[in-house]
């Protein structure tokens, strides 16, 4: 299993970095220097933040989380691209206080502004302890909180965009930099992008045992990795 | 002012989907030569459609990379006239389309034809049960003013377009086993087989057949079998890949519009298309009664004006009437006097569904799918049952469909699941193969709070007003769905290997209808077709009946909506309207029916 | 070393000799033990409950690498597989002899029984097939789709434009004309998708090419709803040699020395 190595440490916190890593000297910033490349949305902050929220999301079992899977590193580029933009919103105002909630989404902020405001609205948090500064049960608590909040229009907006992100990240092809090792698909059996089934789907409660295949699949391998993540040492 | 007038054709069509493209080739070959306007860009199956990259669940599935752009244009939507409409700003419950083959290359596949009663359904339901049944709920359902016999040769037509495949059920009167028996008689068998059944539809078969329903295969235009269709496309076997909705096929293995007829089509003399074409509105005569053409943005921004002989509005359901109303065509429906016509009688689609767990033997391999892929019983559609005390008119098919397992949306979980957590993440992962479900696929019927107009606050990036949708489900479609649940549960509850079910009823008490998440792509109205020009927008030919010129397609046509999806009736309306075009409007353009 | 085993084979079996010096041959060469193939009979390879309820082990590659051998319960084959397919299923260039070697373990075996019914019609395959019992289609699918070997160089050198139309048709087919991308269906860079569909990377090009042919002609029409047949007649003899040139040439596994696949000299 191919873990982001970087959404790992993340969750170590600055100050369990430097002990796991005492080949090198801290870089400016120790993520880039982990991981190759810099995030392309985040800063350090966030990143951690969403990784401490996401993996209340998709926790570790037998399967991955979803920092160990990449959401956090899906999420980034999501953000940091079109779709963090807002392209293929509609954003003309006015934007009226009152809305229903069958008229779904009604902030002006493009995604990656979403999750930027979200973060610094509930960050400073309940009990004023923050998120990435709790343990599993008082982070469970924190993100459970979060859940339905009528808090305000942002927090609610935001809690709706983590999950749904999440989600994506978990489950949505590796050429997205989720889904890592196809973690998402491994653990419910999907085979992913190729696809044909002519001979089998009438045969009755057969299982169909096959290893994913993305849409980037190197034959013998796995996913390719586009954004390969190499040290700069190597 | 238009910026550049270009010569004149004989047709303009606007849309390059499913009804626009049937246009163009009926009436290129007819000798009119032909412009349509797509909005969108060009595409096509092979190239663009291809797998693996097509199979992007990410991009197409959730991100809509085939659908409409809405920041380009969108709607704003309330449940009820009182409230203040707000701009739906993502797509959500429904899924129009953009570029070459519209929506018709995302859809399903699932292809019916209406019931003979559905076509006549005040008169029906006035016949059976007293025009009080009607009047005591204050809904608005008409007759469509074309019968089945006179539409049969047209859906007939479009099943061996699109190559469907089925049981046939009723052939000129004899009822087949196997197929649906409610159905109306039929010229001929389908064009092609059925599709080939998974365990779990095979379970909501055997439970149904139990209670003493007729199940049949869903009628489907996902391929099963090579094919030649009329028009000389040729089309391959499905491959169950599961990703049929929100996807383009690359494998020639569904009906859509580009491999069906644009492949015939292109080169024709009297063909031309035109793609990042984006009309403005239809021109209207000074006289008034009849379009002059219409007017588009191209692909430089510029706008220019096409004038044309005959306008044909191929665009989706909703953008037809919101041209309409921009373009000044027609009255437009008030709903506080209750005049006008255009945006009167929008409906859309009632669903109600079960998710069903089996236990751990039933293996159902929810990836190997196809967007037609399934089994249904029409016991419970419009007048095959009787209503007399249940207090609803409409009713719909009640199916169980296995289109994909595509897992960032294919999470079954048993009723209680939380949303997010270890215990969610163990119940995906526990029900993601042993699950199944059985939907109520119910009508709509019009109500006179429930229609289209414009906005008054919103634009469009064109500064035209954005269309509104006022819609909630009628207190008739409400009984329909609480109804139509029960028979589900009933079933659910005869299906062998079921360990649990969870339901949902969008139209459930106290649920109000919501634009975020995804129902169906099937709006219809609010440019209906009949034969009285208080109560419709174009004749029963789809003339419009204030512009002899303009001919309308497409689901806005529809009264009220069906129990089924809309793209097999909408076909045969539009073939039917082709009909009287080549063979009665265009010798002699008139009105084809005095108003 | 190849072409000497290839002759020690040759004589083999053209001289009748039978099961023993054919072992002796495949034993020269070192194969890999059976349980070191079992180890790579990872999900893909799997019979996929073709038709015989047996687990795939070595009990069942063992008897696979006895069917390959000419060896055989109703006499055998008659004929060693490795006669033609080679000890690791590396087949020839003749374009009558494919690579078998990592295929699909259930396409292997639903084309030895369709040859046996006469579905997939040919003379040599079906009077072979016919002779084997269904456990030993099973076994012999299951051996060669764990066997590696080397891809053999594609020797001939071809016009670049071919190859450059081949590899379009290959990822997006032609909408000119109707004919879907070969990657909707063949997996990754060609590589096939167990269960049921077989590799174009690293195939034959003479054998492609004849086989699309058949295809096209009607002469060959075992795939489910004769999707080939329908992609053939729309694909002409330019287009076929195209793809199937470019995929010779594909090679879409890394290659990795494993200690088996050595690559010739």
């Amino acid at each position: 299993m191919k873990f982001s190595r970087r959404a790992v440490l993340a969750h170590i916190g600055a100050a369990g970095l430097s002990a796991a890593l005492p080949v090198r000297s801290p870089a400016q910033n120790a993520y880039a220097d982990l991981e190759g490349r810099p995030w392309f949305f985040f800063n350090d902050e966030q990143a951690r933040f969403v990784a401490a929220m996401v993996d209340i999301f998709i926790p570790e079992d037998e399967f991955p989380s979803a920092s160990q899977a990449g959401v956090v590193d899906f999420i980034d580029l999501q953000l940091a691209g079109p779709y963090g933009r807002g392209e293929g919103l509609y954003l003309q105002g006015p934007f009226p206080e009152s809305t229903l909630p069958t008229q779904g989404y009604q902030l002006p902020y493009p995604p990656a502004e979403l999750v930027s405001r979200g973060i610094e609205e509930v960050e400073g948090g309940q009990d004023g302890i923050r998120l990435v500064d709790r343990d599993l049960a008082g982070r469970e608590a924190f993100v459970g909180a979060l859940s339905g909040t009528q808090q305000s229009p942002v927090a609610g907006g935001f809690f709706d965009e983590m999950l749904k992100l999440a989600n994506w990240g978990y489950f949505a092809d590796p050429i997205y930099d989720g889904n890592r090792d196809y973690a998402g698909w491994r653990m419910v059996g999907f085979p992913g992008a190729h696809a044909y089934y002519l001979s089998f789907v009438d045969k009755h409660n057969v299982p169909y045992p096959v290893d994913p295949k993305g849409i980037a699949h190197v034959p013998g391998e796995g996913p390719a990795e586009f954004l390969e993540t190499r040290s700069r040492e190597g | 002012m238009a910026a550049r007038t270009l010569p004149k054709t004989d047709v303009v069509i606007i849309g390059g989907g499913w009804t626009g493209l049937a246009a163009a080739y009926e009436l290129a070959n007819n000798g009119q030569r032909c412009v349509v306007l797509e909005r969108g860009r060009y595409r096509h199956d092979a190239t663009y459609f291809a797998g693996p990259g097509e199979h992007d669940d990410l991009k197409y599935a959730h991100q809509y990379e085939h659908m409409m752009d809405v920041s380009t244009q969108t709607l704003t939507f309330r449940n009820t006239p009182e409230q203040t409409a707000l701009p739906m700003r993502r797509l959500g419950s429904f899924l129009p389309g953009q570029g070459l083959g519209g929506a018709g290359i995302h859809w399903n596949g699932q292809n019916w034809r209406p019931l003979p009663q559905d076509l006549q359904m005040r008169s029906f339901y006035v016949d059976r049960y007293g025009e009080q049944f009607l009047s005591d709920d204050d809904i608005t359902v008409q007759d469509w003013g074309v019968t089945y016999e006179e539409l049969e040769p047209h859906l007939d037509f479009f099943e061996r377009v699109a190559g469907i495949g089925g049981a046939a059920g009723n052939v000129g009167g004899e009822i087949r086993e196997g197929g649906n028996p409610f159905e109306g008689p039929r010229s001929r068998d389908y064009p092609n087989p059925p599709m080939k059944q998974p365990i779990a539809t095979t379970l909501f078969a055997q439970g149904a057949a139990q209670l003493g329903y007729n199940p049949f295969p869903i009628p489907s235009a996902n391929l099963t079998a090579a094919y030649e269709n009329p028009y000389g496309a040729q089309l391959h076997p499905c491959t169950y890949c599961g990703f049929c909705e929100r996807f383009g096929c690359g494998y020639y293995a569904k009906a859509d519009p580009i491999i069906c007829i644009y492949d015939r089509l292109v080169g024709h003399d009297n063909f031309e298309i035109r793609f990042n074409a984006y009309v403005m509105r239809v021109d209207k005569s000074s006289d008034g009664k009849t379009a002059t053409g219409v007017t588009y943005v191209d692909e430089d921004g510029q706008e220019v004006f096409q004038p044309a002989d005959i306008v044909c509005m191929c665009a989706y359901s909703l953008w037809n009437v919101h041209l309409m109303l921009v373009s000044g065509l027609g009255e437009p429906y008030d709903f506080r006097n209750r005049t006008g016509t255009v945006g009167r009688n929008y409906a859309y689609q009632t669903l109600a569904a079960a998710t069903v767990f089996f236990e751990k033997d039933i293996l159902t391999n929810p990836f190997m799918g196809a967007g037609a892929l399934g089994m249904a019983i029409d016991d419970f559609n419009t007048g095959n049952f009787d209503q007399g005390d249940l207090g609803f008119v409409g009713g719909g098919y009640i199916g169980s469909t296995q289109t994909n397992g595509r897992p960032i949306a294919y999470q079954p979980t048993p009723a209680g699941t939380p949303g997010f957590g270890l215990e969610w993440k163990r119940a995906v992962r526990d029900n993601y193969n042993h699950s199944g479900g059985v939907l109520l696929h119910g009508s709509s019927v019009a109500s006179p709070s429930n229609f289209l107009d414009l906005d008054p606050t919103y634009t469009d990036v064109f500064g035209r007003p954005l269309l509104r949708m006022t819609f909630d489900f009628p207190e008739n479609d409400r009984r329909m769905a609480a109804y139509g649940l029960e028979r589900v549960v009933e079933i659910v509850e005869a299906m062998d290997s079921v360990v649990s079910y969870a339901t949902v009823n969008r139209a459930g008490p106290e649920q109000n209808y919501s634009v975020v998440p995804y129902q169906t792509t099937h709006n219809t109205g609010g440019a209906v077709i009949g034969t009285d020009p208080g109560t419709s927008v174009v004749n029963r030919y789809g003339q419009m009946w204030d512009y002899h010129n303009v001919f309308v397609f497409g689901a806005c046509l529809f009264p009220q909506n069906l129990g089924y999806n809309p793209t097999g009736p909408l076909m045969g309306l539009a073939y039917w309207t082709l009909e009287h075009m080549k063979n009665a409007y265009i010798p002699n353009p008139r009105p084809l029916m005095d108003a | 070393m190849t072409i000497l085993i290839r002759t020690l084979i040759a004589t083999a079996a053209s001289a009748a000799i039978g099961l023993v010096v054919v072992a002796e041959a495949q034993n020269f060469q070192d194969a890999p033990s059976v349980q070191s193939l079992e180890a790579r009979l990872d999900n893909d390879a799997r019979l996929f409950g073709a038709a015989v309820d047996v687990e795939v082990d070595d009990d069942l590659l063992e008897a696979g690498r006895l069917v390959a051998m000419g060896g055989a319960e109703n006499g055998g084959s008659g004929m060693a597989c490795i006669t033609c397919h080679g000890a690791q299923g590396e087949g020839d260039g003749s374009g009558a002899f494919p690579r078998l070697t990592s295929l699909p373990a259930w396409y292997m075996y639903k084309q030895l029984i369709d040859y046996a019914s006469g579905d997939r019609p040919n003379r040599v395959m079906s009077r072979i097939a016919s002779r084997l019992t269904e456990y030993e289609m099973e076994a012999v699918s299951a051996y060669y789709s764990v066997l590696r070997s080397p891809r053999e160089p594609v020797i001939g050198e071809v016009d670049g434009e071919l190859l450059q139309w081949g590899a379009q048709l290959g990822a997006v087919g032609s909408a000119e004309r109707g004919i879907p991308a070969c990657v909707n269906c063949h997996g990754p860079n060609g590589s096939g998708l167990a269960p049921s569909v077989p590799y174009l990377a690293g195939q034959y090009a003479r054998y492609m090419e004849y086989q699309l042919q058949l295809w096209k002609e009607g002469v060959r029409d075992n795939d489910p709803l004769n999707v080939m047949s329908t992609i053939a007649q729309k694909m002409t003899e330019y287009d076929m040699r195209a793809v199937s040139e470019y995929y010779a040439r594909v090679r879409a596994e890394r290659i990795q020395d494993d200690g088996v696949a050595v690559v010739p000299e």
